[in-house]
């Protein structure tokens, strides 16, 4: 089916929804999240929520909270306060976080996929062997299933041509998509982005962004801590912007980059406009 | 004549071989406990691992063997090996086992701890289990980084071996020097280095084998 069709079915799709129940169309709602490392407090009180099939950025400088934020809702840290609900039920209370088997926690955290900035692909094992190992491990997925979603999800990445190689074989852009289908695998909720193009050279970004912008007209419910600008701006549903560990300012692209309000938030788009 | 001293070398060489098998069978495992424990989150056995770690690193081999075999009987009034040559054999055992268990443990601590915290988040946040992350996805990789510090030190057990004679196990250099006392020659101890030369050869054909097989991939 071409775009326009596809659009057209996820349009009806929505509304389906839609008249389904409202708060059903919550993907995500985070209250109040605090994290101190030591005495340094990273994130204090942070809320936001996001609907499904939407995407929203989270910019701010460097230091500010983006990655610590983000590896609270994949529980690679633990906040010390807060409330995380996915699809309307509690994921995460900071404060039962303590009675939580490593069980639990590993099935909790497979509602979010997490796409890092180094990629962190899995040397010893090729492109299609990293996206199906965990369906097979984890999913406990039969072999031939994994790998023809691995081979569909290599090539919406368009890496058909790549499944055999080893990571070393690819290039940076290669590699993070491979690292974007890895994490599609496991049909996650809410798919998070730790700046998936700071590690890249310019002239490979374009395509990762492109694959996550694709995603993004799929519906793909996201959550991208980027600096590349532009691409927040026509991507992303809602934006953040994050200012030593509190949420300033927030809305929607046009608000906040088109006229933002805080003179932190101006500081910051002019520094990076230059 | 030669066929005489051949045969007396390839029995001391039998020994060698059995002390350096042995060796490895028990020094390969223990060096990985005592790298969990050099590694452990609990402090007071964390430091006294690395402690023994060091004396062990520390001092001679032979100075080891030595106070292992007659430790026992000086400290406790009791020879806990026996006299006989199997008693001596243990002590020996026993002694390299532990040595290079430390030295294998610093080896095996280096490359686990050389692995980047980022594959192990990509296991936990794919929802593996911290065995499945050891398993499948950090072993290999550590596997790659100390074959070649392994295969050093492999080869260099090799060689410590004809320390065990200091207690009397007869080792192929012990049968060696044997012929100078009984035959007058000296030649059969020269000829002892032909046998280490050729299996340590052996090894290193082994080795160079183990990391081309592991070169398909780069960590
Ligand atoms: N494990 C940790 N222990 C101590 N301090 C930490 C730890 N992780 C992060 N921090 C501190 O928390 C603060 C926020 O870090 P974070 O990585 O979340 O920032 P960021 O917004 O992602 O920055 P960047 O744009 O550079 O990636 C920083 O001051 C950092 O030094
Ligand atoms: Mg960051």
């Amino acid at each position: 089916m071409d775009g326009a069709e596809r659009k057209k079915d996820h349009g009806e799709l929505k509304k389906m929804s839609a008249e389904n129940t409202k708060e059903n169309n919550i993907a995500l709602e985070v209250t109040g999240i605090s994290k101190a490392f030591g005495s340094t407090v990273v994130l204090k009180n942070v809320d936001f929520s996001l609907k499904k099939g939407e995407a929203i950025s989270i910019i701010g400088s460097s230091g500010s909270g983006k990655t610590t934020l983000l590896r609270c809702l994949n529980f690679l840290e633990t906040p010390d306060t807060g409330i995380i609900k996915v699809n309307g039920k509690v994921l995460l209370d900071a404060s039962e976080m303590k009675s939580l088997s490593d069980e639990e926690i590993r099935k909790r955290r497979l509602h979010f996929g997490m796409v890092f900035q180094q990629f962190n692909l899995f040397p010893q094992y090729t492109a299609l062997e990293n996206v199906m190992l965990a369906p097979v491990l984890v999913d406990k997925k039969n072999k031939h299933d994994a790998r023809s979603r691995a081979v569909e999800l290599l090539s919406v990445m368009g890496l058909s041509d790549k499944t055999d190689r080893y990571p070393h074989e690819l290039s940076g852009g290669q590699q993070q998509r491979v690292a974007i289908a890895r994490a599609l695998a496991m049909d996650p909720d809410i798919l998070c982005f730790d700046e998936p193009t700071s590690a890249l050279d310019p002239e490979l970004t374009g395509e990762v962004l492109s694959v996550i912008r694709d995603l993004s007209s799929r519906h793909t419910t996201m959550i991208i801590v980027t600096h590349e600008m532009s691409f927040a701006r026509d991507v992303s549903h809602q934006v953040l912007f994050m200012d030593s560990g509190i949420i300033l300012e927030r809305g929607t692209p046009d608000e906040v980059f088109g006229n933002p309000k805080e003179e932190r938030t101006k500081a910051f788009l002019g520094s990076i406009d230059s | 004549m030669f066929q005489t001293v051949t045969i007396s070398l390839l029995q001391g060489f039998g020994e060698t071989l059995k002390l350096f098998l042995l060796t490895l069978v028990f020094a390969l495992p223990l060096g990985l406990f005592i790298s969990f424990g050099s590694m452990s989150r609990f402090r007071p056995l964390k430091l006294l691992v690395r402690f023994i770690v060091w004396v062990v690193r520390g001092t001679p081999l032979m100075l080891q063997l030595i106070i292992i075999y007659y430790g026992p009987g000086i400290f406790l009034g009791r020879n806990l090996w026996g006299s006989n040559d199997e008693g001596r054999f243990l002590a020996a055992l026993a002694a390299f086992s532990v040595n290079y268990a430390c030295y294998f443990s610093e080896i095996y601590r280096g490359g686990i701890q050389s692995i980047p915290l980022g594959q192990y988040e990509a296991g936990y946040v794919l929802g593996m289990t911290k065995g499945q992350i050891f398993r499948e996805i950090v072993l290999l990789q550590v596997i790659k980084r100390i074959v070649p510090p392994m295969s050093n030190e492999i080869i260099t057990l090799v060689k410590d071996t004809s320390l065990a004679r200091v207690i009397a196990v007869y080792e192929i250099i012990w049968n060696g020097q044997s012929f100078i006392k009984s035959a007058g020659i000296i030649w059969p101890l020269f000829y002892t280095g032909v046998f280490y030369l050729a299996f340590s050869g052996l090894l290193s054909v082994l080795f160079t084998g183990i990391e081309k097989k592991l070169s398909y991939f780069r960590c």
